[in-house]
């Protein structure tokens, strides 16, 4: 968590940094991306229940928006007096992100965005031992392995920057929506891939993914300078109002 | 700049309300015993019946369980034995005895990941005596955690 944080802010200095140039048109590279996520390794060193891998890729369409997406493996497993629960799985999700840097700042290296995504859980769930304990005593049951199909929405604000050419390195959160677990109404998943806690109706998680970008085009992006073009329309105002007095007859320095 | 790091700013808070409830056991604060709730009405009017006294209890070979014990009520709430398929009861309403017999199916339910499975059931049938009791009639199958009830016995 603590090299996280470094990186995160590291990133930050890197997008502070760079001055914003006046100009009318800039060269963008746009990029192919595909990385994988380290804090799901990380994370099952504090967390042994939860394995987690992730992959994620995404494409230029223009300076501002990309196309997204990534592929999960999740494995949770829990042992406990009331139950144990198993649950694995593959979640794919895409979508799209829109990048709030303009392009002349950004320029193919820095995004500070938010993305939307379309997220499907395909997992396998077991309850191989149920507790259940009332007046009349103690009952146990299981529930046998069983697949289901899961849908969610996810919204991934996020940072990334380029720390050196063709490498980049960022953060995304994930606000996830559910939208429907698919195991019925009884047996919601304590853990869904992908999701997290399907008995929620939203969840989240970080991410933190260094990944690998290949410009595969460069575009020209028209950038309005907006403070010369102010101070151009004061020129041309001011030149305007004076040719104006001296059509009409005025000189302003005899009065 | 400083508008871009409102982002970042809000994915570190919403991170660690994600991460810090995690890291601690959370209790159980919900409800995971269904119930077979009943209503008491009297036999031909279908009026609210307020028996004067009513136990409802079960004999098992090492001991009695005593489920109800209650003076003035118009209503019980019993819980199905999670280890079978069907529940005897013995109903002593306002001093007579009748045997009732509930037979369900039962299912696996998770009520939370704190609090864990229970099983809610649904009802297949039902046996009485007719001591006291006029009929016993299964108003809802679904012994659930919602409280609605279950089964009227007019008497």
């Amino acid at each position: 968590m603590a090299k996280q944080t470094c990186i995160f802010f590291i990133s930050l200095f890197l997008l502070g940094s760079h001055a914003v140039r006046s100009q009318d048109t800039v060269t963008v590279p746009l990029h192919i991306r595909a990385g994988f996520d380290l804090s799901g390794p990380v994370l099952n060193f504090l967390d042994k229940d939860l394995i987690s891998y992730g992959v994620l890729g995404s494409v230029d369409i223009n300076s501002a928006v990309a196309v997204a997406a990534g592929f999960r493996y999740s494995s949770f497993s829990s042992s406990g007096v009331l139950y144990d629960f198993n649950s694995r799985g593959l979640s794919i999700t895409a979508g799209a992100d829109y990048n709030f840097v303009k392009a002349n700042v950004a320029r193919g290296k820095y995004y500070a965005g938010i993305g939307m995504r379309y997220g499907l859980s395909f997992y396998n769930e077991e309850a191989p031992m149920i507790s259940y304990t009332n007046e009349w005593g103690t009952g146990s049951t299981s529930v046998p392995a069983a697949s289901h199909t899961g849908h969610f929405l996810e919204l991934t604000p996020g940072v990334r920057a380029e720390i050196f050419p063709g490498m980049t390195i960022g953060w995304n959160l994930y606000m996830r929506l559910l939208i429907s677990a698919g195991a019925g109404k009884d047996l919601k998943p304590v853990w869904m891939p992908g999701y997290g806690a399907g008995t929620r109706g939203m969840s989240t998680a970080a991410e933190y993914f260094i990944s690998v970008s290949i410009p595969y085009k460069k575009i020209k992006v028209f950038i309005k300078p907006r403070v010369q073009q102010s101070e151009d329309d004061e020129e041309t105002e001011g030149e305007n109002t004076q040719t104006g007095a001296e059509n009409r007859g005025f000189n302003n320095n005899v009065f | 700049m400083t508008r871009y790091l409102s982002i970042p700013l809000l994915a570190i808070a919403a991170l660690l309300a994600a991460i810090l409830p995690s890291c601690s056991v959370q209790p159980c604060y919900e409800d995971t015993n269904p119930m077979l709730n009943t209503l008491l009405l009297v036999s031909g009017t279908g009026e609210t019946a307020e028996a004067d006294s009513l136990r409802v209890y079960t004999y098992r070979e090492t001991d009695t369980l005593r489920f109800v014990d209650s003076n003035v009520t118009s209503f019980f709430s019993v819980p199905l034995d999670p280890d079978s398929d069907q529940s005897l009861f013995l109903i002593t309403l306002n001093g007579v005895t009748d045997t009732a017999v509930i037979r369900y199916n039962r299912r696996p339910h998770l009520v939370s990941p704190e609090c864990g499975y229970t099983l809610v059931s649904d009802i297949t049938g039902l046996k009485t005596t007719h001591n006291i009791i006029d009929t016993l009639i299964i108003e809802n199958r679904s012994v659930t955690l919602n409280g609605e009830t279950n089964l009227h016995l007019f008497y």
